[in-house]
């Protein structure tokens, strides 16, 4: 299969055992005078799962775009690099990155109806990376989309190929997503809020499907999530975004049972849990893209705020077992 | 208090500015246009004044001259003024684009918000009256009723109003459909605000922009229509100064004398321009659906 | 024991969809809602629960008048709803207020906020028209809002300012009672956990009754101290929030509990399968395709709303024991 995919090196192939399946390192993303993702660091071992959580506005998805190649130049500038099994990304072609996406790193996106073209039956849609990335017969393609409709959960799957995306339901809608997404069976899933347009039970079924599936081909996802307790349950590491920075990173247990940044601990007491007495909301807002304060970005709404945080911007350093970007981690 | 309640009406006023006026200087095209406009009022407004001759005096032994310092633009196979007849005309022309305008959108609107509101048989009946006001092209329609009104400037005025009717009311029961079926329109019924205020308060102030785009850029398809109506014969009766009366005398002498006919058709054909570009522009800078930055 | 300010007596609500062929033209019901039983007292704050669906906002709309009962009474205080005089309907605007899911939606959008604010009060003349600027201004700033914002319009705000501006609107009539649909759905955590503070905040100062729609078993918590848990049309377990949170009596309810997301605990896909279409429900009990504990029984019987202990009422063959 590696043939299908001549796109990296042999050397860097083999070296990939070791070396993070994703690394990004200090990956800044400017829209305009706008500096949407800042010095932003990552690394993504084969076989983790990673979420990127955070508010609106904080760039996660920006993030998980840029990494699939659809935000680019010259619509943005992107500084300092992203390497996908030892390929530098910022500098991919666009007929390069597209060999990539669907087969090598497939794709949830929140909202199936949006994403599913109405046009055609789910499993012209399930089949379609078969063709183009895998080659695949007429007869094969069919055959393999059944058994990734069968694969995903989805009941009757030879009937199901047949019908219009309109004809199924929302849980379905998104199982078909996935199967799509895992087609080439990819090294990398990138799922943009995958369940939060679902009911919760349902939600349980997708997360759970998913994982199954990623564990079973032994890749790596990335979940964007808004929800902190969905994280802390899917993700084995965590990595709390906010206004474009990452702000603290981490094994997920550590990071969600113990935050040490400031705003972990504010998005933390915000989360409504089951029989939660009290919220504390974080006050104020997250500044607009144009305004942003000069040192930590987080400053102006931190109750822990003196005078060096709004004048310089601190570094993520490692504390107990993750990163953490704070002047005054105690 | 007194001094929080300055600071908003003067934000009131500074909001007006930013919601209606900015996005207008923003259309350049459409600056232009409305630069045009102002020059052919000014000139409709000021003909009396501005006038060298009476515009419907004959002087038939200056005849089809051209442009003179007696007659700045020539004079016709009648010798009446040119650049006279050029202001008057203008006056007229305006009058009946605005004012058949202004009675197709009241009536238009009028039945447009009935079919739209209150649907059912009603809604039925009208749109199939206005069907069949639409199923004939504005030109034919009008010369019909010119035909049934007979000559004259105001049966101009009426027949192009009639044939904007339909389009008028077509669009705002469609625009009132949309906007009936909005959840803030159910929540004031909640609420317990009264039918007409719902209308009032609520409908209309979401469905009028297009409208009035629309009405805008009718303009000068009213003063076109009436221009051909009048060339043809059956609009203005002469020697009312008209422009569409004046190209058609003039095409009998357009070897020889080729101002007559070249002089009102050139400021026609500036003024549609004109007035389409100021309709380009409003709609770009009001209409929800054009709107980019929406 | 006072009047209820809301009952709904045995309500029903069915839609007649066309049968699908050119021959069968015989029409098909949806169920939307069936045999709900549901009494409001003053000062309740009861949060109904469900997945899309369940017919929680068909419930709302029936509440409101907005469509009527197929079968069933809707009652406020004393008055069927179907049968209120115009007198009656005024106060009735007055006094229920409705926050919908769809905030900015909404709102006039060709209106500034005082304008929309002011909208109720002056409607119910409440005040004297030189009163209603102080009027707005002193709602606005009771949901937190700086008095700046009045000049705006609905298109100008964020997401949790606009919802902060529905719950000005709601509170401008002064209302006995408020009814929200997924008011908080689709905001921020730290913008929802502000709304979900006011809003609880406003019940206790004022003892607003209130009903909040949610599929969010944490909001209704936090909100609420009672919780209605609906599933296809009908309220399968209700009872005080404490309890349905420890003990959950239902299948279903557990089942929600289950798939809540929680620190503490792996995630647990409770529920096979999805929730059945409701044009012709089986015989039986409606959750019985989806139930880890059916039996045959239940597909034969379908289970009432009965009482259990302390103010709970469950609808189950078979209710889970209390651990």
């Amino acid at each position: 299969m590696d043939a299908a995919v001549a796109l990296t090196p042999e050397a860097a192939d083999q070296a990939a055992g070791q070396a993070p399946l994703l690394e990004v390192r200090d990956f800044s993303l400017r829209r305009g005078k706008a500096v949407v993702l800042d010095g932003v660091s990552l690394a993504l071992q084969p076989g983790e799962t990673l979420g990127l959580i955070g508010e609106s506005g904080a760039g996660k998805s920006t993030l998980a775009m840029a990494l699939i190649g659809l935000l680019r130049a010259p619509e943005v500038q992107l500084e300092g690099s992203l390497r996908f099994r030892g390929t530098e990304l910022t500098s991919l072609k666009e007929a390069e990155f597209r060999r990539l996406r669907g087969n090598k790193i497939g794709l949830i996106f929140q909202d199936a109806t949006a994403a599913l073209n109405p046009c055609f039956t789910v499993g012209e849609q399930i089949a379609e990376p078969l063709k183009r990335h895998l080659g695949l017969s007429k007869w094969d393609r069919r055959e393999r989309a059944a058994a990734l409709m069968q694969s995903v959960g989805i009941p009757e799957p030879r009937l199901r190929l047949d019908a219009y995306p309109h004809e199924l339901s929302g849980g379905m809608q998104q199982r078909v997503m996935i199967a799509i997404a895992l087609a080439c069976n990819p090294e990398l899933l990138l799922a943009d809020e995958p369940t939060s347009a679902l009911d919760v039970t349902i939600q349980a079924q997708i997360m759970e499907l998913i994982l199954d599936r990623v564990r079973e081909l032994n890749s790596s996802a990335i979940f964007v999530l808004h929800d902190l307790a969905l994280g802390a349950q899917v993700c084995d590491r965590i990595a709390v975004m906010y206004a474009g920075q990452i702000v603290e990173e981490g094994p997920s247990e550590r990071v969600l049972a113990a935050p040490l940044h400031p705003y972990t601990r504010g998005l933390k007491s915000c989360v409504v849990e089951l029989g939660s007495r009290t919220l504390v909301p974080i006050p104020g807002q997250v500044p607009p893209l144009d305004a942003m304060p000069a040192g930590c970005r987080f400053a102006p709404r931190c109750p822990k705020a003196q005078a060096v945080c709004g004048e310089r911007r601190p570094l993520p350093e490692t504390r107990d077992g993750r990163q953490v970007a704070c002047w005054f981690i105690d | 208090m007194q001094d929080a309640l300055k600071i908003t009406l003067l934000s009131g006023a500074s909001q007006w500015k930013r919601r209606f006026l900015q996005p207008l200087l923003r259309q350049h095209s459409a600056l232009v246009g409305l630069a045009i406009i102002a020059v052919y009022v000014i000139a409709a407004v000021f003909a009396p004044w501005l006038a060298t001759h009476d515009p419907a005096a004959q002087d038939l032994m200056a005849s089809l001259q051209g442009p003179s310092a007696a007659h700045w633009l020539g004079t016709d196979s009648y010798g009446q003024d040119l650049y006279s007849r050029l202001l008057y005309g203008a006056q007229l022309a305006l009058i009946i684009g605005f004012a058949s305008v202004a009675l197709g959108l009241v009536a238009g609107v009028a039945i447009g918000l009935a079919a739209g509101l209150m649907g059912g048989r009603t809604e039925w009946v009208l749109m199939r009256i206005v069907d069949g006001l639409l199923a004939f092209p504005e030109l034919i329609l009008a010369m019909a009723f010119m035909a049934v009104l007979g000559l004259g400037t105001e049966n101009v005025v009426y027949a192009l109003a009639l044939s904007f009717v339909g389009p008028f009311a077509r669009m705002t029961r469609g625009d009132v459909l949309q906007v009936k079926n909005q959840p803030y329109i159910e929540a004031a019924r909640l609420m317990g605000v009264p039918t007409a205020a719902v209308i009032w308060r609520h409908v209309l102030p979401n469905v009028v922009s297009p409208i009035l785009v629309q009405a805008g850029m009718r303009v000068s398809i009213a003063i076109l229509l009436e221009s051909g109506l009048s060339f043809l014969g059956i609009g203005v009766v002469p020697p009312t100064p008209d422009w569409g009366l004046m190209i058609a005398e003039g095409r009998a002498f357009i070897t020889m004398a080729p101002w007559i006919s070249g002089v009102p058709g050139v400021a026609l054909a500036i003024l549609l321009v004109a007035l389409n570009l100021l309709g380009d522009g409003l709609r770009d800078a009001y209409d929800p659906n054009t709107r980019k930055d929406a | 024991m006072q009047a209820p300010i809301f009952s709904l007596l045995d309500v029903e609500r069915t839609y007649e969809l066309r049968g699908r062929g050119w021959l069968n033209r015989t029409p098909r019901k949806l169920k939307a809602l069936d045999g709900v039983r549901l009494e409001l007292q003053r000062g309740d704050t009861l949060a109904l629960v469900g997945e899309s669906g369940s017919g929680k906002s068909t419930l709302i709309r029936l509440m409101l008048g907005l469509e009527p009962a197929s079968d069933g009474r809707v009652l406020y205080g004393q008055r069927d709803l179907a049968q209120l005089d115009a007198e009656e309907r005024k106060r009735f605007a007055r006094e229920v207020a409705f926050i919908y899911q769809n905030a900015r939606g909404s709102m006039n959008p060709r209106m500034r906020i005082a304008d929309i604010l002011a909208e109720p009060i002056r409607l119910h003349r409440l005040c004297e028209e030189s009163a209603i600027a102080d009027r707005v201004v002193a709602l606005i700033e009771r949901v937190g809002l700086p008095a700046g914002l009045l000049q705006r319009f609905p298109g100008e705000l964020s997401g949790g300012q606009i919802r902060r501006v529905a719950i000005a609107r709601a509170l401008a009539a002064e209302p006995r009672v408020i009814l929200a649909d997924e008011s908080v759905a689709g905001l921020d955590v730290s913008v929802q956990a502000q709304v979900l503070n006011l809003l609880r905040e406003l019940c206790r100062e004022s003892g607003i009754t209130l009903v909040f729609i949610t599929h969010d078993l944490g909001v209704a918590s936090y909100l609420c101290d009672r919780i209605a848990v609906l599933y296809l049309g009908r309220i399968v377990e209700q009872g005080p929030t404490e309890a349905i949170l420890n003990t959950p009596r239902h299948p279903y309810t557990r089942a929600l509990l289950q798939a809540f997301p929680r620190f503490d605990m792996p995630l647990k896909a409770s529920l096979s399968g999805e929730i059945p279409s409701p044009v012709d429900l089986p015989k039986g009990c409606r959750f019985a395709g989806r139930c880890p504990q059916a039996q045959s029984a239940c597909r034969e019987t379908d289970p009432v709303l009965t009482a259990h202990d302390a103010g709970r009422q469950v609808a189950c063959l078979f209710p889970v024991a209390s651990v």
